[in-house]
């Protein structure tokens, strides 16, 4: 009897001194599927889902406190992409949020640009160069088009273009987006006739 | 200490990262990232160039993660703007009641 109580209160010590080690030493820092998540959102940081950024909303689908399709920049594309790391079904983006738009970056009208800085302090991004009373210019590498530079524009001298792809930009697009397109171009047609 | 210079046009923009030693001024981060070569007419003493949007000294010394910015001058004149859109938007304030925001 009393050894195997001994025997019992030894390994469960030992169990114990194990956990404890294995607490300290294999520590994750923060959420490692927020990470993953945020991995995964285009870091346009447009706030358009809700969040004030891209990080602060996959903290978010990690904690199941916001859904998988209020990301309008990364579309179907990023919904899939979720879905599949999350283990869920993918739905169509929630229009409540916005509209899958082509990617767009800002250009600034240079001959009414006054000089304000308040598209400056509007970017997320620091993607526009400019100080008081001089020219300011769209960085269009940092560019995420997330038009939050167009609403405090005094003079609405900032207007989006599209990106088109050139040689040096053009990659092979994701799997998912293509094929989904493909068919909506075959069955359009069908459908019209 | 990592930082960057950049420059921008409406056809090029040019950020160059940059790994500096500490107490690096803002003139010896432009010498050392050799925008002047790529843009000979840039000139030092009219140009003014700042810190993310604000406006600093050649011989002010940078922090880690500054961005220093070589700016360029607007080609229009902010009163003139700014007269130009009361001209366009007056016809709209009388029509509303009195306040600036008739939309």
């Amino acid at each position: 009897m009393l050894e195997a109580i001994m025997a019992l209160s030894v390994l469960a010590g030992l169990c114990g001194l194990l956990l404890g080690f294995a607490a300290v030493r294999f520590r994750v820092e923060g959420n490692p599927v927020a990470d993953q998540i945020d991995a995964l959102l285009p870091q346009t940081q447009c706030g358009q889902c809700g969040y004030p950024g891209c990080r602060p909303y996959a903290q978010a689908i990690a904690d199941g406190e916001a859904d998988i399709n209020q990301c309008p920049p990364g579309g179907a594309t990023g919904v899939q992409a979720l879905a599949e790391l999350l283990g869920r079904e993918p739905k169509p983006l929630n229009p409540e949020n916005g509209v899958e738009k082509p990617k767009q970056v800002a250009v600034i009208d240079e001959t009414t640009c006054i000089g304000c800085t308040l598209c400056i302090q509007a970017c997320p991004v620091d993607a526009i160069l400019g100080a008081a009373k001089l020219m300011h210019t769209v960085i269009a590498q940092e560019c995420t088009g997330c038009e939050l530079c167009l609403p405090p524009c005094p003079v609405d001298c900032i207007s989006l273009v599209d990106v088109r792809d050139k040689v040096e930009t053009w990659r092979w697009p994701y799997p998912g987006a293509p094929i989904g397109a493909a068919t909506r171009r075959v069955s359009s047609p069908s459908v019209a006739a | 200490m990592r930082i960057e210079v950049a420059y921008a046009r409406p056809d090029t923009q040019i950020v160059i990262p940059l790994e500096v030693s500490d107490g690096t001024t803002l003139a010896q981060a432009i010498v050392t990232s050799r925008l002047l070569d790529r843009f000979p007419d840039i000139d030092l003493n009219v140009t003014k160039v700042g810190v993310f949007g604000k406006l600093s000294q050649l011989d002010a010394p940078l922090r880690e993660g500054d961005r220093v910015e070589i700016y360029r001058p607007l080609l229009a004149d902010p009163k003139a703007v700014r007269k130009q859109r009361a001209v366009k938007n007056k016809p709209m304030k009388q029509k509303g009641t009195d306040g600036e925001c008739g939309e």
